[in-house]
């Protein structure tokens, strides 16, 4: 969907490339998170998927389409494209339904089918569209303005929407709730989605795929597993942190490990200690601990397909260790 | 006590001389009502004459030196330095120049200069305090150049350049009164003649006339800025509106 090739970005004046030769792609219907410490060029690429920047050397394509040439101008390509920033970037002097409005507006679609369409979307973002259509951003919580800030990038259905680092400026509390709720969203709208983060944990969560860079290099890209099974080399080790077993039980779901019981010690199965087949290994890990137990019980949906045993996650991990 | 009831004696003393010497204006402005009319009426229109045009210059200049920053230190240099010039040699200088002389468009066009720079710092400093990331997720979404100065720029800046336009106008008013002194026959005439004929009187009559245009031009400025400035700016530039 979205090809880099070769794509290199020397700022005026600078030495060196904010972008270095980075080539990847980033596959239909996926959110591909990039990551790295600040200054490492991610947020560079992502502006130049929307033509914010253009590179100085190499090409980007969308759809096969070089992006170069698919618009005689860039801001007809932008309105194409979703884009969220972290400040949000609200116009404060626009009520929210008027900054929902916005990109619909500028493609020039009729009143009432913009009307029902910001409806549609602050319901879509969690927000009650009568309590909120008449407010300006100042009277907003952060959250709340970043819920608006996706709403607005969605509203033209663009199939591609470029984040930069949208859930950085909310407390951890908020954030982790939409990063639950736009997981919940992208599994419907199945958008293109390129997200740049600084923090490894919500690269793992976020991400389909993860780019990793430093200093304008590409370092390793791959899915959220393979960064953590197989690292690349110790930068990518260091980024990942101490607690990468840990971080794996989050990305692996119950019905990997489960093993199936024709039955269930009765404790089990009455009083609570059972995850969904669809859950993170990580949260059957917290019950173990929780409720002093060594299995715990794996559902799917209503019925006990089985059950996961500390045994089998040490295993799991030892056999995952062994191969680094 | 004593000290008390001495200090009220005194008050109340001051007070009625007070009266009796200084309110001897409204006399004036009810003897010679109808010259009166006359000069307010030339005042305004000197102050609308030079408002006019000072928002179609500088408004125009702020936008472009916000456009083009190279441009910004230069129109400030200037701005500051016919700001220095004291009005009585600026409206001097002007009726030397052929053509122009004693009258009306000497003293426009010596105002619409002084007018350059607070208008022209205002407009600039108010498009640049639209915050970057306003702008930057504009241009993501695909607005023009031209959208994102005419439906985010300038509206984000209004509170500012009404700020500005405030002031200038306050300003004017004020300086137009020594406009008198090269031939415009306005409330600064009151002013001059009570000088030369020592009349308490006609100064006061002409000094609160010129700050009551002054405040009420302010005024209203003020209730067309509320109409059309977005009450979703009220809480950002809370400061610069009062």
């Amino acid at each position: 969907m979205i090809v880099l090739d070769e794509v290199t970005k020397i700022f005026p004046g600078a030495r060196e490339p904010a972008v270095d030769r980075v080539s990847f792609q980033v596959t239909e219907g996926n959110i591909c998170v990039f990551v790295g410490p600040s200054g490492c060029g991610k947020t560079t690429i992502l502006r130049m998927i929307n033509r914010l920047e253009e590179p100085t050397d190499g090409d980007i394509y969308i759809k096969g389409e070089r992006v170069k040439d698919k618009h005689v101008n860039a801001d007809e390509l932008r309105r194409e494209i979703g884009y969220v920033i972290q400040q949000v970037g609200l116009l404060p002097h626009q009520t929210v339904e008027q900054n929902v409005a916005l990109v619909p507006r500028l493609l020039k679609w009729p009143a009432d089918k913009i009307r029902s369409r910001v409806a549609e979307l602050l319901q879509m973002v969690g927000l009650d569209p009568q309590e909120i259509s008449h407010k300006y951003p100042y009277q907003l919580s952060g959250g709340m303005m970043q819920r608006v800030g996706v709403a607005r990038a969605l509203a033209a259905d663009p199939p591609i929407m470029l984040m930069d680092e949208p859930f950085g400026a909310v407390d951890p509390i908020v954030r982790e709730r939409l990063q639950d709720e736009f997981l919940r969203l992208q599994k419907e709208l199945k958008k293109t989605i390129c997200f740049v983060t600084h923090d490894i944990n919500e690269a793992i969560k976020m991400g389909d795929h993860i780019v990793i860079l430093a200093a304008g290099k590409l370092i390793q890209h791959g899915t959220p597993r393979e960064i953590l099974t197989a690292p690349a080399n110790d930068f990518v080790k260091d980024l990942i942190g101490e607690n990468k077993e840990i971080k794996l039980l989050e990305l692996t779901r119950a019905a990997e490990l489960v093993k199936p019981q024709a039955e269930l010690p009765p404790a089990l199965s009455s009083n609570g200690c059972c995850v969904q087949s669809i859950d993170p290994v990580q949260r059957a890990l917290e019950i173990m601990l929780k409720e002093n137990s060594d299995t715990v019980g794996v559902r799917d949906g209503d019925e006990l397909i089985g059950a996961i045993s500390w045994a089998a996650i040490k295993e799991y991990i030892n056999a995952i260790n062994a191969n680094i | 006590m004593e000290l008390g009831e001495g200090l009220l004696r005194w008050f109340v003393l001051w007070f009625v001389n007070f009266y009796d010497e200084q309110l001897g204006f409204i006399d004036y402005i009810i003897q010679s009502w109808e010259q009166i009319v006359d000069y307010t009426a030339n005042h305004f229109l000197l102050v609308f004459i030079v408002m006019f045009f000072s928002l179609i210059f500088w408004i125009s200049i702020g936008l472009l030196i916000s456009r083009y920053d190279s441009l910004a230190t230069g129109a400030f240099s200037v701005g500051n330095l016919l700001f220095c010039i004291p009005s009585i040699s600026l409206f001097g200088i002007f009726i030397t120049i052929p053509m122009l002389g004693l009258g009306r468009t000497s003293a426009a066009l010596a105002l619409i200069l002084y007018a350059m720079m607070p208008m022209v710092r205002n407009v600039y400093r108010g498009i640049k305090s639209v915050d970057w990331g306003i702008i930057d997720a504009a241009r993501g979404m695909g607005m023009t150049a031209r959208q994102i100065l005419f439906r985010v720029q300038i509206p984000i800046a209004l509170p500012v350049i009404f700020a500005g336009i405030r002031i200038t106008t306050v300003m004017i008013t004020g300086m137009a009164a020594v406009a008198t002194f090269i031939g415009e026959r306005n409330l600064g005439r009151l002013i001059h003649h009570g000088i030369a004929r020592e009349s308490s009187d006609m100064i006061i009559a002409g000094a609160i006339l010129v700050s009551f245009i002054a405040l009420l031009l302010d005024y209203l400025l003020g209730k067309i800025e509320r109409r059309i400035a977005s009450p979703g700016l009220r809480y950002d530039h809370q400061d610069e509106i009062t």
